[in-house]
């Protein structure tokens, strides 16, 4: 009886003592944050659906120091569920973060939150039109919507044929904006607001770029084993297709098109990544970095150095490891970032 | 002996004195039918019917009275296993020996089942879960309904009534009737509603300055009723039981995501018909069944109304043969048609596993041993071989200690959506297989019925273990990717004392598992040699009564050690304990019996989460006032 006592007053004492209470990472943060202004690369960890353990690594390219999960670390609450995407707007970082419905606008040097935009449906990419406008493409509704840069509000909508838009790019006053489930790209006058044409496709057009010669490049998946993957060669000036390069099976999915600093060189994830001129006849035959067993995911080149980042993701339920290469192909450094790095923004 | 093929012992004899030159004598006295015994060599966990009642539904009963770790995203939510460290689809749950999983994804959701329609029920650990039927490669679970008790010392009419008020607009009301008629017919009904609203409060830890807020969109309602007809004949008893079972909740988004409306009907009707007997040295069993599910998800934002229908159709036949005294046959018989409709598929998917078991369980002298063999098909799947050997035997000089070692195979067949879905689906998989084996070491001293202990040390393979995850095309898609390991300890103890008028009992569990990842085809993979996602090292649980003539305290406390929640196992959540208390008293009038419970769940007002960002209730409340006659 007096050991049944005194295990009933062990179990009440346990009961008692400090608790945490939601998920912790014992190896992510690293280095505290230093504020500076040196030029950083900032790693978008997309995180699982529903696990809510997006975040934001920040990597010195200099000093190659890195700092794991900057936004906890600055704010005290996590970034949020699934990090699509990061860019660059008026010198601060705007965060989408799909399933959280929302945009963390960013101080660039302390990683503190400025500003949270919500009322957002599912965004994926946010695209600066001027000053105080921006465009926000969505998954699961059919319009664009529309962001005042001075107060970071959403000021109206545009409204879309899709109900999946993906990664935008601005040329002159004309918005191109990847309508993945209809097969084209819808042209927006950005002065207007008002959709003006679309141009057809392949299928499942996810990512784009501009050359040196303001020509186009459209990546199309060719959705999931349906049908085979395109590059699109279009001429913003006179809407037309000039190319079409056609993947070779339907199993491919090319994705994550990117254009070197001269805007002469398209590289591109296929398992693999992909190197090619922008005058070649055909796509690349062979990889120009072969993934040895890593799964690709996000990549990224750097417009002044033209280094390319590409991480891996490996089973997409751990941290991944990021890979830079220099633009010859040569390995210059890897480490961890968080889970699913999926984006990159340069910060100088 | 075999754990749900159910036989019928005279009760004028012991259980273990199937002598059949008694039986010939007393061939139409009263009987009772009770369920065989998986045999003792295995490791099982029995759970009586005071814990069953104890429990709201099969979720809360595994947690509090098992080491099976329960995932559950919040009261009412989905809630999934994991039996010795393995996943959702790799424990079998059987309702009086008729499979349960659904054929879609081999799980059932262990918040769907009330305890109310069950009476007492039984787990089996490892390889003796062989018996129970494919797919059992952690273990299995029974829930089980008493057998009707037809002796005449038996009242005719019986009815209780329960009505329960709870915090967060918790309502649950049952109502229990049966009656044995003189002519040995025993009808019995069971009628369930549940609604609550759940809108607990909660520190909303994923915004700044941890604000408190109230838990939105996790009410549910859940109805149901259970119909038994049993017949005695002279030797062997005839029984229809249907159950049907209707749940509507909405499921509430995590901490970090936004609202997407999402919401999710399930519907079931079970129906089984029975027929157990004996006749001179054999018993029998005969069980027809047909379960139909449906399962309705709603999400708002994302337009999706999906809908998926299976039916599963089967027929066990089970048969023991009793030898001699000490030695029984035992062959079972399992076919079992499976059919699904679902939007995830472009075509109605149907197939037929037949599946065969034969055995012997003897007792030579002091040693115990039962060896039995599964053959299966499963369309292209044939597996002649599914072994499993269990060996028990009584220390000659310290008679209180039993040793007790068991080995053996199963598989798990993949699933229609681990074959079939759209997109994704990979009809190359081929079945998981668990090599399982045990040592262990029982407690149970022959004169005082007061104490048990048992230590079973378990050590099993996976191999081919399925595995959904992105391809290259970026759409996720199941392979055999796997081999884990699981390992590890589970010990329990069990005293009980009686101090002049006053009992007490305590009854404690614990649970070391480590389920790691051992082959990887990457080589730069972190997820090697760590630990499973969601599976605890340690668990441990203890319920402590105190009762004094018709008044009762109860003290529950359960520890869950960290889970890791990325596979390179940087990520985790942090343990919880969690004690609720409970104070019961009954009162006796002439020809009815009133109690009065209130319950005090998570009493120290912990914090915590069960899946990351998925809040669970703080301190809460439960009143429960029941009648019977």
């Amino acid at each position: 009886m007096k050991k049944v006592c005194f295990l009933f007053v062990v179990f009440i004492l346990f009961s008692c003592s400090k608790e945490e209470i939601g998920p912790q990472c014992k190896n992510c943060v690293g280095n505290p944050i230093i504020p500076n202004s040196d030029k950083k690369i900032l790693i978008v960890n997309e995180g699982n659906f529903g696990f809510g353990n997006a975040s934001l690594s920040v990597y010195n390219p200099t000093t190659k120091e890195l700092t794991n999960s900057v936004f906890q670390q600055a704010n005290n609450f996590p970034l949020g569920d699934v990090a699509q995407s990061a860019t660059l707007i008026n010198n601060t970082i705007y965060v989408v973060v799909n399933n959280s419905s929302k945009i963390e606008v960013i101080n660039k040097t302390n990683f503190t939150s400025i500003a949270t935009l919500t009322g957002l449906i599912s965004p994926r990419y946010i695209l600066q039109i001027n000053n105080t406008k921006a465009y926000v493409s969505n998954l699961f509704s059919n319009q664009i919507q529309l962001i005042n840069l001075s107060n970071n509000t959403i000021i109206g909508s545009i409204s879309t044929p899709s109900n999946w838009t993906e990664e935008m790019l601005l040329f002159n006053d004309t918005a191109y904006i990847c309508d993945v489930s209809n097969n084209q790209i819808l042209l927006i006058n950005t002065n207007s607001d008002a959709v003006i044409t679309s141009v057809s496709t392949g299928e499942q057009p996810l990512s784009l770029v501009k050359d040196k010669n303001n020509k186009l490049w459209i990546l199309c998946d060719g959705g999931i084993n349906s049908s085979l993957p395109q590059l699109i060669k279009f001429n913003p000036q006179t809407r037309q297709t000039e190319q079409v390069f056609t993947f070779n099976s339907i199993n491919e999915s090319p994705s994550e098109i990117e254009i070197d600093s001269a805007g002469e060189h398209i590289y591109f994830i296929n398992n693999h990544i992909y190197k090619m001129n922008i005058n070649d006849a055909q796509l690349p035959a062979t990889s120009w970095v072969s993934n040895n067993n890593h799964i690709f995911y996000g990549l990224k080149i750097d417009q002044t150095t033209n280094d390319i980042y590409v991480s891996d993701a490996k089973d997409f339920v751990q941290n991944s490891t990021v890979f830079r290469y220099s633009q010859n192909g040569q390995l210059l450094h890897q480490f961890n970032a968080g889970i699913n790095s999926g984006a990159f923004l340069v910060v100088e | 002996m075999v754990k749900h093929i159910t036989h019928i012992i005279f009760i004028v004899l012991s259980s273990n004195l199937l002598a059949q030159e008694k039986l010939d004598t007393i061939h139409f006295k009263p009987f009772t039918v009770v369920d065989f015994k998986l045999p003792t060599s295995y490791t099982t966990t029995k759970i009586d019917s005071a814990a069953v009642v104890s429990s709201q539904n099969l979720s809360d009963m595994l947690q509090q009275n098992s080491t099976v770790f329960i995932k559950t995203y919040g009261a009412g939510s989905l809630a999934s296993v994991s039996f010795r460290g393995t996943g959702a689809s790799h424990t079998k749950v059987l309702w009086n020996g008729v499979a349960l999983n659904s054929p879609m994804n081999g799980q059932i959701d262990f918040s769907l089942y009330p305890t109310f329609f069950f009476d007492n029920a039984e787990l089996h650990h490892g390889a003796g879960g062989l018996i129970d039927g494919n797919g059992a490669l952690g273990g299995s679970v029974l829930m089980n309904n008493a057998t009707p008790d037809f002796s005449a010392s038996k009242k005719p009419y019986q009815l209780s009534i329960s009505s329960t008020v709870g915090s967060f607009g918790k309502y649950i009301n049952t109502i229990k009737a049966s009656y044995n008629t003189k002519k040995n017919w025993m009808l019995e009904t069971r009628i369930y509603y549940a609604v609550a609203e759940n809108n607990f409060e909660y520190i909303n830890i994923a915004k700044q300055n941890n604000p408190k807020e109230k838990l939105e969109r996790a009410n549910f309602t859940q109805k149901g009723i259970q119909q038994s007809i049993i017949k005695k004949l002279k030797n062997n008893t005839l029984g229809v039981r249907f159950w049907y079972f209707n749940s509507d909740r909405n499921l509430s988004p995590t901490l970090l995501s936004e609202n997407n409306n999402e919401a999710q009907k399930d519907e079931s009707f079970r129906t089984l018909l029975e027929w157990k007997g004996f006749v001179e040295k054999f018993s029998y069993q005969l069980t027809g069944s047909f379960i139909a599910d449906k399962l309705i998800y709603e999400n708002e934002k994302s337009a999706i109304l999906s809908e998926s229908n299976t039916k599963t159709t089967g027929l066990n036949g089970n048969l023991s043969y009793y030898i001699t005294k000490k030695t029984t046959l035992l062959a079972k018989v399992n076919l079992q048609n499976e059919n699904a409709n679902s939007d995830g598929f472009l075509t109605t998917k149907n197939r037929l596993n037949t599946s065969f078991l034969v055995g012997l369980e003897s007792k030579i002298k002091k040693l115990d041993v039962a060896i039995f063999n599964r053959t299966s098909k499963v369309e292209n799947n044939n597996n002649f071989f599914a072994p499993t050997l269990s060996l028990g035997y009584q220390l000659p000089k310290i008679e209180q200690f039993y040793v007790k070692a068991s080995f053996g195979i199963n598989y798990n067949y993949p699933t229609f959506n681990d074959l079939y879905w759209n997109p994704g689906g990979n009809p190359d998989l081929v079945p998981e297989k668990a090599k399982m084996s045990e040592v262990g070491l029982k407690y149970l001293p022959k004169n005082n019925k007061n104490v048990a202990a048992e230590i079973t040390y378990f050590y099993s393979l996976v191999d081919n273990w399925i595995l959904w995850q992105p391809t290259a095309t970026a759409i996720w898609s199941p392979t055999n990717l796997k081999k884990v390991e699981n390992k590890g300890v589970e010990a329990r103890l069990s005293v009980q004392q009686k101090i002049s008028e006053v009992i007490i009992k305590i009854s404690s569990k614990y649970a070391y598992t480590q389920s790691t990842n051992i082959e990887l085809h990457s080589t730069d993979n972190a997820s090697i040699n760590k630990q499973l996602i969601y599976v605890p090292k340690q668990q441990f649980n203890t319920d402590f009564l105190v009762q004094f003539k018709n008044t009762s305290l109860s003290y529950y406390y359960r520890y869950t050690g960290i889970r890791y929640i990325s596979t390179d196992n940087n990520w985790l959540l942090p343990s919880n304990y969690v004690s609720d208390v409970a104070i019961q008293q009954q009162i006796k009038i002439t020809n009815y019996n009133l109690a009065l419970k209130f319950r005090i769940n998570n009493l120290f007002n912990q914090n915590y989460q069960s899946i990351a960002w998925r809040p669970m209730p703080q301190r809460n409340y439960l009143l429960t006032l029941s009648f019977s006659l």
